[in-house]
């Protein structure tokens, strides 16, 4: 192999596929990443065997070939080079890296025993995705997943197809998140698939100037593949029933509270300060124009603030109690200004909703107190 | 060989071949999804936890897999790799309920457990009514619920058909689960025990049973004779014994005999049966038939007063008949709309009979020979035209039986009985009914003739 690719591409594609080389595998070549050349590219890939990344990069190419060499080396010595272009030859099992006034060998290893890691996206059996929405989307579920690994199925989000939409689901046992995106589908890529939360993480970090992720479903591989811009990434399929979520959302609600967000965001804090210290309760007291949140713990004091909203209730004096954390992040998952928050009872969960989203929905089971 | 056995075999070879961190990495989390034989080859189905190491596998070791499960199969393999999780490492679902999905569940738990159990939940020892003839049993098995594994192990039950063995037997489950429903209790019959090893057996999956038997709080077998007699079965029961005793595991048993008297009983067994406690449930009394036929007459919303439930208890000698008599009253009530009194509660009484489920196979002549000895009144007496009380008592006692206990028509009892009219025979039955909810010597005459017949 022997090339000339300018630095800042360079340091871009390893920079982005150096995350996922798994530097304490037991297996030495996962902590490397690959370089291999095809036409007038190269690809740049890594993999940890749950999440893999393949980016792709213009560069002048004297002579095909192949190399693995770890990833932590390459990465740090990229990073320091001088922004113009830098030589690369691959000997045997060496790869040397040239600039002016430079010089360095690296050892590498054996490409062959790199595994096969997907370099492209079939973009006609994919789903379109707009950049933003997808990572506003994720931005809404993904807090909700669970960190259990006793129930991994709950460690990712559901991907649910339906007609003209996608339904993003992510929970955790203690509260729920939807988002729903709608857009026309050629044809349908599967009913649904769960997956990890990690690779959806990686998404919005993956720098990309183009508009477009493509997404598409490897059933018979198990994975799910992303494309962004010059980024490939994939990652498996989380396997196992997702619990029916459908059945536990509330169908109607006796009491609607409808708050401006700020407000509503600036008691909650206010309440965590105290609430922090007795098991993160804060407690919501609906009244007739106003709800009261307030916390007290028996070391540090209480405190209670009252917050006007519009109440629509057929229920008098009516009193729950939530873990503040979970609706803290909803708040700051929430982008409109007006805020609804919906109860039935003080077991059933209540229905946290953003006016101006409707394909929003968060639901959060209350706390016994 | 199960799929589980012959892939570790496999394993074992390839773990010679390849590096340590090899593998662990590619191969340690694969597994056979399936095998079939296709004549004279094997098609094996390996999961492989990622697509990355089905890849590997498959581009580089499949030669290695294909020689190496070659070899343990004895045959030649084809293989087929696929990309599945291996089911047996999941963790079920169940076990860590979160609040959000368990909100509709509540409630149920219970009832839920008790299912899981086996255990009927209307077997409690609130509704078991005590008397002299299980009173042992009653106390035994309530000492047993208070300190489990330490009071009486094993408490071996045993007495005759519809007895209470059961009742009493799934009581302590039901309490124990009552009181702590993370308890591991199973409950099942002596046929159960013997399908599931049998099933095991057939399906390689004696390992599963082993982990539902042999770690259990509290096991409850009834009928255990039938395992009498199935060497496999006694012997798995021996070990299952064995390792749920040792961990402080109680165990109850019912039988029809004391182990003593079960025959091609493992001796190991019986004397495990005899170190524990052995009680035995005699057939209910006259009193404690009454109590259960309140019991279960409140249970089912009859209103009995004490005169209505003497006769049910008089005329019906174990607790299924109790049971089937106030089903069939209830009915009666229900269809009718009619008050309960105590020519409903006779005439029910009679209308079991009639329908004959559990008439014995004996001849009018038998019964007439059985009385008339138990009596010692010569046939011809008991037969002829004296009305004295010595000799019509018996006589209105045989007709009683001729009718009730055989099922035989009025006119035709009457016949036997000498040629009388069949008015005379239903005021006997109707005389007999009556006096034995009063007179102690009348029910046990009926008794004791009805064992000899």
């Amino acid at each position: 192999m022997k090339l000339q690719i300018l630095q800042e591409n360079l340091e871009k594609a390893v920079n982005t596929t150096s995350r996922f080389a798994s530097s304490r595998a037991q297996l030495p070549v996962l902590g490397n990443i690959l370089i291999s050349t095809r036409k007038s590219k190269i690809h740049v890939s890594s993999t940890n065997l749950e999440i893999s990344a393949s980016v792709q990069v213009g560069a002048k190419i004297e002579e095909e070939g192949e190399i693995s060499v770890p990833a932590k080396i390459i990465s740090e010595l990229v990073a320091n080079l001088p922004k113009e272009t830098v030589d690369m030859v691959s000997e045997k099992e060496q790869l040397k890296v040239s600039v002016s006034g430079f010089s360095s060998t690296i050892l590498g290893m054996n490409s062959s025993d790199f595994p096969k890691i997907p370099n492209s996206v079939d973009k006609e059996k994919s789903i379109g995705f707009q950049q933003n929405e997808l990572v506003k989307a994720l931005g809404q579920v993904l807090f909700a997943t669970s960190t259990d690994e006793t129930r991994p199925i709950l460690t990712g989000v559901l991907f649910l197809f339906g007609k003209n939409s996608i339904s993003l689901v992510a929970t955790d046992g203690f509260r729920l998140s939807r988002k729903t995106l709608s857009f026309k589908m050629a044809k349908k890529v599967s009913n649904s698939v769960v997956i990890p939360k990690g690779v959806l993480g990686e998404i919005s970090r993956t720098p990309s100037e183009e508009a477009e992720i493509y997404f598409g479903v490897q059933e018979k591989e198990k994975q799910v593949i992303f494309g962004i811009g010059d980024t490939v990434l994939t990652s498996r399929l989380l396997e196992g029933e997702y619990p029916d979520f459908e059945k536990i959302i509330p169908k109607a609600s006796s009491i609607k509270v409808f708050l401006d967000k700020e407000e509503f965001t600036r008691a909650v804090k206010l309440a965590s300060i105290f609430a922090r210290e007795s098991a993160n309760i804060v407690r919501i007291k609906v009244l007739k124009d106003s709800i009261n949140v307030s916390a007290e713990s028996s070391a540090a004091g209480s405190q209670e603030t009252k917050v006007d909203a519009r109440v629509e209730s057929t229920e008098k004096n009516f009193e729950i109690a939530f873990n503040y954390r979970f609706v803290e992040e909803f708040l700051h998952s929430a982008s409109g200004e007006e805020i609804k928050v919906e109860f039935t009872s003080i077991t059933a969960p209540g229905v946290f909703t953003d006016t101006s989203d409707s394909s929003y929905l968060h639901l959060v089971m209350p706390v016994k107190v | 060989m199960d799929n589980t056995q012959i892939w570790k075999d496999s394993l074992e070879i390839i773990k010679v071949s390849v590096s340590p961190a090899i593998f662990s990495t590619w191969f340690s989390q694969s597994y056979i999804s399936s095998i079939e034989e296709a004549g004279h080859r094997i098609i094996a189905e390996v999961g492989c936890p990622t697509s990355f190491a089905k890849n590997t596998i498959e581009s580089r070791y499949f030669g290695l897999v294909q020689d190496s499960l070659s070899k343990v199969l004895g045959k030649n393999c084809d293989l087929i790799f696929i990309v599945k999780t291996n089911p047996n490492t999941q963790k079920s679902l169940e076990e860590t309920a979160t609040p959000l999905f368990s909100v509709e569940k509540e409630g149920n738990d219970l009832l839920e457990v008790l299912q899981r159990a086996r255990i009927r939940p209307s077997f409690t020892f609130e509704n078991f009514a005590v008397s002299s003839s299980n009173q042992m049993a009653h106390a035994a098995a309530e000492a047993v619920s208070q300190s489990l594994g330490s009071a009486y192990n094993p408490l071996f039950i045993w007495g005759g058909v519809g007895v209470g063995k059961t009742h009493l037997m799934a009581s302590v489950g039901n309490y124990i689960l009552r009181k702590s429903p993370d308890k591991k209790v199973i409950f099942c019959t002596g046929e159960d025990f013997t399908n599931d090893i049998v099933e095991g057996i057939r399906n390689k999956t004696t390992q599963a049973f082993r982990n539902k038997y042999r770690k259990l709080d509290l096991l409850l077998i009834d009928d255990i004779q039938f395992i009498a007699g199935k060497d496999t079965v006694q012997e798995e029961f021996f070990h299952t014994f064995n390792a749920v005793t040792s961990v402080g595991g109680q165990i109850i048993l019912t039988s029809d005999r004391p182990p003593s008297e079960i025959s091609k009983l493992e001796e190991r067994l019986r004397s495990r049966f005899e170190a524990g406690l052995i009680v035995d449930i005699a057939p209910p009394d006259f009193e404690l038939r009454c109590a259960i036929t309140q019991i279960k007459a409140r249970e089912k919303g009859i209103a009995l007063t004490p005169e209505q439930a003497q006769i049910i208890a008089a005329n019906s000698e174990s607790a299924r008949k109790i049971e089937g008599l106030l089903t069939k009253l209830l009915t009666e009530i229900h269809v009718k709309k009619i008050p309960v009194t105590n020519e409903l509660v006779e005439a029910s009484f009679a209308k079991n009979l009639e329908t004959g489920s559990n008439l014995k196979r004996s001849t009018p002549d038998e019964v007439t020979d059985v009385v008339s000895k138990y009596y010692q009144v010569g046939k011809r007496l008991l037969l002829g035209d004296s009305r004295v009380r010595p000799i019509a008592r018996p006589r209105q006692v045989l007709m009683y039986l001729l009718r009730t206990h055989l099922g035989v028509p009025l006119e035709e009892v009457g016949r036997v009985v000498g040629g009388r009219d069949h008015t005379t025979v239903m005021h006997a039955v109707e005389k007999i009914t009556q006096l034995a909810t009063v007179d102690v010597q009348i029910r046990e005459d009926i008794l004791k003739i009805k064992q000899s017949i």
